[in-house]
């Protein structure tokens, strides 16, 4: 089978790989790149746990083809090490009870990190719609969706003692 | 500082140590752990529901790719088997031999370098079959004259039990009687990992090794030599982060055999990682109940009696170990739930129908059970003119009857049971929901009474003389030359945080930091025999077994310390991480006592106790007839009569599961749970048609509840300790599972009371709805 | 390449779960999205062109100017998930043609037409008749969808659209659309019923009646599970009323 060269960068590198045509980006990242903090749940886009920063913005790695990342800039769980938001969103998780088995919990923090950015009013109704497409069978999510309003709290307080008008 | 010290042991929310790798994305799961040469598998699959299997063809050039059952003669049946009388044990071949029994039975394996090129040669066979008639509908699969599924039984029905009590005076007395026709529906567990096997053999050890998602790597590795007719020493299982279980990980599979079969065959590791449409289309399930159930009580809502014909769709195999009938054997036993019940006639069919067996789901049978005496229960109060709640009062087992043996022969360990239902009732303002009910509004509120049985064991197991039964847990403990302590246990975590809360109860024990708590887990090399993680077992036999052994430890720790302190072990105790002596200022670490055993020995007393500093202890509670915690749920739903939509505006949860070791960890077991269960509740099912085709491919059709589904539930907790364990401890893992069926389709049907509507049938769906609401209005001129 | 059989991808959002399942099996794929401008909104007088590759999110965040931008907007944050929207197009969305998918039930009520590309150059196909059946659009097979150009409304314009899921970023099992702008007949489309969109150019008798116009309309689609029938007369009920129906 024919295969295709991709030049992509990966947690901040540069990385050239070749890729069957039919891969995705999740199989790329766990199999050729061995970034296994990238789970797959369910490989038709609804559970989330796949859930990677391309380009800036969260997206489906299992229903992005690898080919299509040729140029692309990724992110995965292993890649925010240095990274404000997801520091205060790992303390939070663990204070909330927000992780059982740790499989959906990549995905959720990536999302969850997005959604810090994004909104930061968001208040619980928002944020649940916004972890929707997130699955975890763990948890029952109240410990997730605590930790993330925890965050925004957080930050909503550090930000008007910043800037006091 | 005793203060701060004692704030790490039982009782204390800690936050988990297994945490950090998680959020890291750490985590090591079988589909992250490659091996050089690693050969990857595919299955070729039944696309039918019932089908005699005239040949496979495989693709040209591929013959030493594809394997048959004809390829692997020397590979045995799996049998689960069972002392329940009457039984008939299913020999469930590892691919189809002869016949296939389920759509995605497996066929054939597909042996390649990449999983997408297995897929490809496994498009690529050509399969021979004749079509046989489905047996699609549990409610027919055991009646003479359906087509066989195992043609050598007389009937489609692995076992019928009945307990029969005398109902028939009943209707004369009774002041109201109430029958009800309810169907819980099949599912899917649907942990976000699926299940993987990566198999290889070791020619230096002569050691199968096997790294597999499960739940009980022991008993696995029971199942699995004696498939392949090894000997338990040439078999390893290797169990590593597992992303989610809730029952379905706990089974030999068709799949790990292969596998296994195929690494010792080919000499190359082997890897199958169950997708998500293996997991929807051709894996176990669970759940399918179907009851006529009929109640009597007295004007005061005094049950009198209850008499049941229950159907529990067991699927086409008995699956290795629980066998097909943990779920059918336990309906009649459930059914009398928390109450006071004087007579019971219950008859249930394991029927035997041509879909994947059935697994005990978190909950098992307590779920549906629960689900059918509770509804029943509130359309008894509804004729009574009485509330939900005054019919549970009525029955519900007092305090002071503790510990209390059911008609049955439950014991019920302890507890306030009506004490948990009048908190939960006070949580909610029911006169307010009253009174939008008078406005007109579709609100309703409901309630569900249960307690869960856990940690059953010996004497509850052997009566269903399953493969295995359990008996002591057992833990090993070893402190390390720097006073580490290595806690060894063969349950498994896959979620349950018991890295952290087994390390609670070390920590209570010998004091040691449970960040010097080492608690290691899934591997048969390493860790003693246990059955498992099931049947809320965990945090009592494990937590039981780890403080006897830490106990044991501590006194061959007192005898050294003593020594090192010049008194006699009387005068010394072992608090803290240090041997104090007692009354007296004087003591030694226990990292000094460690460190003088196994590095300066010239500094221990002649003659000192030469067990050293491993122990292995064996547990069990004494009777062992299972802890009951208990619970009341209680619900506020909101019914769209235009839509059939259900919204859960309040859910309360009042829990007792006797000591917490962990309160934070146990708040996420009940939490969990809960939210299974309400999936089970209103969303999920796996419907198949009259062909036996299941119908629900994806999570796009299998509907998983999310954050949007999931209300912020209240929970509340009493602690009432089992006088049985080790702590008081009782097991609580399923409990939030149980619940919620029945108490959100009491919400539904008390909205839906003033249509005269009842919606009878799981899931609660939109369909559902609007069709109990449609019913009614015909009904009515 | 698209010419010679290749199917076209943008997003892979909805494709992408084809192909993982096994249920498409193209010999090629051709990526949309390198394709210059195939990205990206621009106004031209009363029309706004969206190029067919911009994706949800973009259009959810405001990318699309005026009312008709508004409209689109909230339909767009309703659409799968954010992630999902991240990369999911619009173009891709309208050009698969879902049945229940969520553009194909509101940009018929839009007016305006989709642009298409092949061989013989562009041309523009109304976007009331432009999906023809499950999966099947008005496009040639050599051809792409490269915009889609909406006329802007004037603010007092007034739409409603619902539809109903079972969770939040579900399938929609039922799906209306109704605008009604100063100066042309209300227009309404009914969808996600398993069957191609329904598209009603004059609504005017839904805005007059949505309750006897709905059960009529509903009837008129001949037979249907009951649920799913009074789904899909409350989705014309309510995004009736919404766009002010009395």
């Amino acid at each position: 089978m024919k295969r295709i060269a991709i030049a992509l960068t990966v947690n901040g590198k540069a990385v050239e790989v070749v890729a069957e045509p039919r891969e995705h980006l999740a199989d790329l990242l766990r199999g050729t790149l061995m970034l296994t903090g990238t789970h797959i749940g369910c490989e038709h886009g609804v559970c989330g746990a796949c859930t990677v920063e391309i380009d800036g913005v969260p997206q489906r790695s299992c229903i992005v083809h690898a080919g299509s990342c040729d140029g692309a800039s990724v992110r995965t769980i292993e890649g925010f090490a240095d990274d404000a938001v997801v520091a205060a969103l790992r303390e939070s998780f663990s204070r909330e009870h927000a992780l059982q088995c740790g499989y959906c919990t990549p995905g959720m923090l990536v999302v969850a990190r997005d959604i810090v950015l994004r909104l930061p009013d968001a208040d619980e109704a928002r944020v649940r719609e916004e972890l929707a497409g997130n699955l975890c069978r763990c948890t029952g999510y109240r410990g997730i969706v605590r930790a993330v309003l925890g965050v925004l709290a957080d930050r909503r307080a550090g930000s008007s003692r910043a800037e006091p008008r | 500082m005793t203060d701060a010290s004692k704030g790490l042991g039982v009782g204390a929310s800690l936050r988990r140590k297994e945490d950090a790798r998680f959020l890291a994305g750490q985590g090591r799961y079988v589909g992250d752990i490659v091996r050089p040469g690693l050969l990857e598998v595919a299955f070729l699959r039944s696309p039918v529901a019932h089908a005699r299997l005239a040949g496979v063809t495989k693709p040209p050039g591929s013959e030493s790719s594809v394997f048959t059952i004809e390829d692997l003669p020397e590979v045995r049946t799996i049998r689960a088997n069972s002392a329940l009388p009457g039984f008939r044990v299913s020999e469930q071949p590892v691919l189809a031999r002869g016949k296939v029994r389920h759509v995605g039975e497996a066929i054939a394996a597909c042996v390649a370098a990449s999983r997408a090129a297995a897929e490809d040669l496994a498009a690529a066979c050509g399969l021979d079959y004749e079509a046989l008639p489905a047996i699609a509908d549990m409610t027919t699969a055991h009646l003479p004259g359906a087509p066989l599924l195992h043609e050598d039984w007389p009937v489609n029905a692995f076992l019928e039990i009945r307990r029969t009590d005398d109902v028939s005076g009943l209707d004369a007395i009774a002041a109201a009687k109430v029958t009800r026709t309810l169907r819980t529906a099949r599912q899917c567990m649907a942990p976000l990992e699926g299940r993987g096997v990566l198999a290889e053999w070791d020619p230096r050890l002569e050691q199968l090794i096997v790294t597999t998602s499960t739940q009980m790597p022991h008993v696995i590795r029971s199942g699995l030599a004696d498939c392949l007719g090894l000997d338990e020493g040439q078999v390893r299982i290797v169990s590593p982060d597992v992303g989610g279980g809730f029952g379905y990980k706990g089974i030999l599979l068709p799949e790990e055999i292969v596998c296994a079969a195929l690494a010792m065959r080919l000499g190359r590791p082997v890897r199958w990682l169950e997708d998500r449409f293996e997991q929807l289309s051709a894996s176990a399930n669970c759940r399918e109940h179907h009851y006529v159930i009929t109640a009597w009580a007295d004007r005061a809502g005094k049950l009198l009696g209850v008499a049941c014909e229950a159907i529990v769709d067991a699927g086409a195999y008995s699956s290795y170990p629980f066998g097909a009938c943990l779920e059918a054997a336990q309906v009649g036993s459930i059914l009398p739930g928390p109450y006071v019940l004087p007579l019971l006639s219950c008859h249930t069919v394991a029927a035997c129908t041509s879909k994947p067996p059935i697994l005990p789901y978190r909950g098992v049978a307590r779920t549906g059970v629960c689900y059918a005496m509770e509804t029943t229960l509130d359309a008894l109060a509804r004729k009574l003119g009485i509330t939900a709640q005054a019919i549970r009062l009525a029955n519900l087992v007092p305090p002071q009857a503790m510990p209390y043996r059911n008609l049955v022969g439950k014991v019920f360990d302890s507890g306030d049971y009506p004490e948990a239902l009048r908190r939960a009732v006070a949580a909610i303002d029911v006169d307010r929901i009253r009174a939008r009910q008078a406005a007109g509004e579709a609100v309703g509120f409901g309630l569900a009474t249960f307690c869960e049985q856990g940690a059953h064991g010996t004497s509850v197991y052997h009566a269903w003389g399953i493969p295995f039964v359990p008996g002591f847990e057992q833990a090993h403990v070893r402190l390390s030359p720097d006073g580490v302590l290595e806690v060894r246990v063969g349950v498994h975590s896959h979620g349950q945080g018991m890295e952290t809360s087994l390390a609670q109860v070390a920590h209570q024990i010998l004091g040691i930091h449970p960040d010097k708590v080492r608690v290691v887990l899934g591997d048969t090399a390493l860790t003693p025999y246990s059955t498992g993680t099931w049947g809320s077992r965990a945090a009592v036999m494990a937590g039981g077994a780890v403080a006897e052994a830490c106990r044991q430890l501590a006194d061959r720790i007192a005898v050294i310390g003593a020594a090192l302190l010049q008194v006699s072990r009387a005068d010394v105790t072992v608090e803290e991480g240090r041997v104090r002596r007692r009354g007296a200022e004087g003591s030694v670490g226990i990292a000094d006592v460690a460190r003088t055993w196994y590095r300066a020995p010239q500094n221990l007393p002649p003659g000192v106790d030469r067990g050293g500093l491993e122990i292995t202890a064996g547990y069990r509670p004494d009777p062992d007839t299972g802890t009951h915690s208990y619970a009341c749920h209680a619900v506020v739903a909101r019914v769209d009569l235009e839509t059939g939509a259900v919204v859960l505006e309040d859910y309360v949860v009042v829990e007792d599961g006797g000591t917490l070791i962990n309160p934070l960890i146990v708040d996420g077991q009940v939490l969990g749970g809960l939210a299974q269960g309400i999936g089970t509740a209103l969303y999920e099912e796996m419907p198949y048609d009259g062909d036996g085709q299941p119908l629900a491919a994806t999570l796009a059709d299998y509907l998983l509840p999310g954050t949007t589904e999931v209300p912020d539930v209240r929970l509340e907790h009493m602690a009432t300790p089992s006088p049985w364990t080790s702590f008081g401890q009782k097991g609580i893992g399923e409990s939030g599972a149980i619940g919620p069926p029945a108490a959100i389709v009491n919400a539904i049907n008390d909205a839906l009371a003033g249509l005269g509507a009842e919606v009878t049938d799981l899931p609660a769906s939109p369909s559902r709805v609007l069709a109990a609401i449609e019913a009614a209005r015909r009904r009515r001129p | 390449m698209v010419a010679g059989g290749a199917r076209p991808g943008a997003g892979t959002q909805s494709l992408g779960p084809l192909l993982n399942l096994r249920l498409a099996q193209p010999e090629t794929i051709a990526d949309l999205r390198h394709l210059p401008d195939y990205a990206g909104v621009t106004r031209a007088g009363d029309v706004v062109r969206i190029g067919a590759g911009t994706t949800h999110a973009a259009i959810e965040d405001g990318a699309v100017p005026g009312r008709v931008g508004e409209i689109m907007a909230t339909v767009a944050r309703r659409i799968a998930y954010r992630p999902v929207r991240n990369r999911g197009t619009i173009g891709g969305s309208l050009a698969h043609a879902d049945p229940a998918a969520d553009w194909i039930g509101v940009l018929p009520v839009l007016g305006g037409s989709a642009v298409a590309i092949g061989p013989r150059g562009e041309r523009r196909i109304p976007l009331a008749g432009f999906v023809t059946g499950i999966f099947e659009t008005a496009l040639a097979p050599d051809e792409l969808l490269r915009a889609i150009e909406v006329p802007v409304l004037p603010a007092e314009a007034r739409w409603g659209h619902w539809k109903f899921c079972r969770k939040v970023g579900e399938f929609s099992k039922a799906t209306a659309c109704v605008l009604a702008a100063p100066g042309t007949p209300p227009r309404a489309v009914l969808a996600a019923l398993d069957r191609p969109p329904l598209v009603i150019e004059d609504a005017g008798a839904l805005l007059a009646d949505p309750a006897d116009e709905a059960a009529r309309i509903v009837a008129g689609l001949g037979e249907m599970a009951p649920w799913r029938s009074a789904l899909a007369q409350a989705a014309l009920r309510h995004a009736a009323t919404a766009a002010g129906a009395p």
